[in-house]
């Protein structure tokens, strides 16, 4: 039976499924602002993309035309874009949760076609990456001084490690710092009301809660965690491009956020880890050329991936770490 | 109880409220004080306004005119959180618990001065919230014990019944240590055994803990046996205010029972007793 083969040698191929892991944990980071929005308060955030743009956009625009370091540019894109987040949500957080969402997705589109557009400040559709003339001024080269010391330290243990390897070190790195942050900013008093906003958000006013500024706080913190992802992708693709903000970026977060369970930042990762394995691995489904063209084995794995979380929806609601009884109560 | 309503201070004092939607009048120039230390009942037939008026002293909803004084405090107009953290807590008609989170969490939640509830506290100073937390967590453990919830502290609250659903969210409002406490229908939707129980409950707080009610019921009976002054309100408007005996045998009351809601059968049959 040679219909539904699985190539072997490239499935085997370690230096692809780092790259699969860069990608996935970089998804892991975005998911997990999400989840202290919609699964923590509440708040159901479809701009997760318009933080990653503004992030890796800023930490680009002040190294390649303002002269930062690659090492500052950080915080204050960091900054930049929890300001960002604030401001935006300041009169959107007014809103009920569903008009929310759609001012959100209505951002990100902004925020990207701007980058488009903006030729000047973003490059437009050739995106942001190192100057032609002048290659030492480049956000990537900070990272590959690092990078480089990472693996010269690696090659100890691991004779000719990937060049994303030190990458996808400091990628999960990220996810489990962040992660063991989040969990305990969440058993706070701080982490009940917000607990409490998403359950409902009338009955922590009637308690004397500001829901508001609660919203601001997880809205402006999920925003932070975009910005790192945005700077991890710019730090992967090597150029800041706004393709790679499109909607379609938050979809498949929220896919690994649904994948994993609401309510659980570990599932985050565990989900984020799955979808990327599963849409990357499906690659490799050898199927006889005529009829599965190319382009069609692309659209099948995207088919596959999605029968997957059908099958997960019938089959465990909750996700793979939700919680089944917070989910039925919480109607 | 004469003495009760006799010596009080005036906690809440309301002065022609208007709330308009659109056309309507739902509180057309409500005028009322509730003294402090008192159980006020306030009745009036369906539409009269009385839930909407909860929700413009709560700050739920934006009042269009009038005043609103509370401990000599002007507060219409204000952010609902600010008015619930100067002391005036409500519940609501249909029963806000918060499903997804355990009984005790949503004792806990209410309680008043928790450091750990500001996100720079968390942060710089971690360690704030710990011995508030012990505290609260004694005095929720008390309070639901005092409302037979104790052995469910730890169980979601979407899996209560309706009627404990009930008492947790009168024992949460307790928790915010309020000055007066305003109960949208707490005895709606449970049976009567237990909503003697609640009325017994609200009976002992005011002795003991001086807690002033404020609560709105269809329920003539219930008023006129557990509450120390009616207020009745029709058609937005407060027609009549007094102590229960005097309220029942008022030629206006009778009529706006009589007249809007055939169907209250106990507010039809008190007058004539």
């Amino acid at each position: 039976m040679t219909l539904l083969a699985v190539s072997l040698d490239a499935i085997t191929n370690i230096n692809f499924w780092i790259s699969v892991g860069v990608i996935a944990g970089t998804y892991a980071v975005v998911a997990l602002g999400l989840q202290l929005n919609t699964g923590f308060t509440g708040i159901v955030n479809f701009g997760q993309a318009a933080f990653m743009a503004i992030g890796a956009y800023t930490m680009a625009i002040l190294v390649l035309k303002a002269g930062f370091s690659f090492w500052l540019s950080l915080p204050c894109a960091v900054l930049v874009t929890m300001l960002f987040g604030v401001v935006i949500g300041l009169p959107s957080l007014r809103l009920r949760a569903d008009y929310f969402a759609i001012v959100t997705i209505a951002l990100a589109e902004v925020v990207r076609l701007f980058a488009q557009n903006a030729r000047g400040l973003t490059g437009g559709n050739e995106g942001l990456f190192c100057a032609t003339d002048d290659p030492s001024n480049c956000y990537t080269n900070a990272w590959r001084d690092l990078s480089d010391h990472i693996n010269n330290f690696v090659s100890n243990f691991w004779g000719d490690p990937d060049s994303l390897f030190p990458l996808l070190l400091v990628i999960w790195a990220t996810v489990g710092i962040s992660i063991f942050l989040l969990r305990r900013l969440q058993r706070t008093p701080w982490g009940r009301v917000l607990r409490a906003i998403r359950e409902d958000e009338d009955a922590a006013l009637a308690l004397g809660k500001h829901t508001l500024v609660y919203k601001l706080q997880s809205l402006a913190i999920s925003a932070c965690l975009g910005a790192i992802a945005g700077f991890f992708l710019a730090l992967n693709l090597a150029t800041v491009h706004p393709l790679d903000f499109e909607p379609l970026v938050t979809f498949f977060a929220y896919s690994v956020l649904i994948l994993g369970g609401l309510g659980s930042y570990r599932g985050v990762a565990v989900g984020a880890a799955l979808f990327w394995f599963v849409l990357e691995g499906t690659r490799f489904i050898d199927l006889p050329d005529p009829p599965f063209t190319e382009t069609r084995i692309a659209a099948l794995r995207l088919a596959i991936t999605g029968l997957l979380l059908i099958g997960l929806m019938a089959f465990r609601p909750q996700g793979l770490f939700g919680k089944r009884e917070e989910m039925v109560l919480g109607e | 109880m004469n003495d009760a309503s006799a010596n009080g201070s005036p906690l809440l004092d309301v002065e022609g409220v208007v709330k308009r939607f659109g056309g309507i009048r739902a509180v057309n120039g409500a005028t009322l004080s509730v003294r402090e230390g008192g159980i006020t009942a306030l009745i009036g037939p369906n539409g009269a306004g009385k839930t909407t008026l909860f929700n413009v002293l709560t700050g739920f909803y934006k009042g269009d005119q009038g005043s609103v004084t509370f401990r000599g405090e002007e507060i219409l107009g204000e952010p609902s959180y600010e008015i619930a953290q100067k002391g005036m807590v409500r519940t609501f008609q249909i029963t806000k618990a918060l499903a997804a989170m355990p009984v005790i969490d949503n004792m806990m939640l209410a309680a008043p001065d928790q450091p750990g509830e500001l996100l720079r506290n968390v942060i710089f100073r971690p360690r704030a919230s710990k011995e508030r937390e012990v505290e609260v967590r004694k005095q929720a453990l008390e309070l639901l014990g005092l409302f037979n919830l104790r052995d469910l502290a730890d169980a979601y609250a979407g899996t209560l019944s309706g009627g404990q659903r009930k008492l947790l969210e009168l024992a949460r409002a307790l928790m915010a240590e309020p000055k007066l406490l305003l109960l949208d229908e707490p005895m709606a939707g449970i049976n009567p055994t237990l909503g003697r129980r609640l009325l017994d409950y609200l009976q002992g707080l005011r002795r003991e803990l001086g807690v002033t009610v404020l609560f709105i019921e269809h329920d003539m009976e219930v008023v006129m046996n557990h509450s120390d002054r009616v207020i009745v309100m029709a058609e937005g408007r407060v027609i009549a205010d007094g102590e229960p005996h005097e309220v029942r045998k008022d030629q206006r009351v009778i009529d706006a029972y009589l007249g809007d809601v055939a169907g209250e059968p106990t507010a039809v049959a008190e007058p004539d007793e």
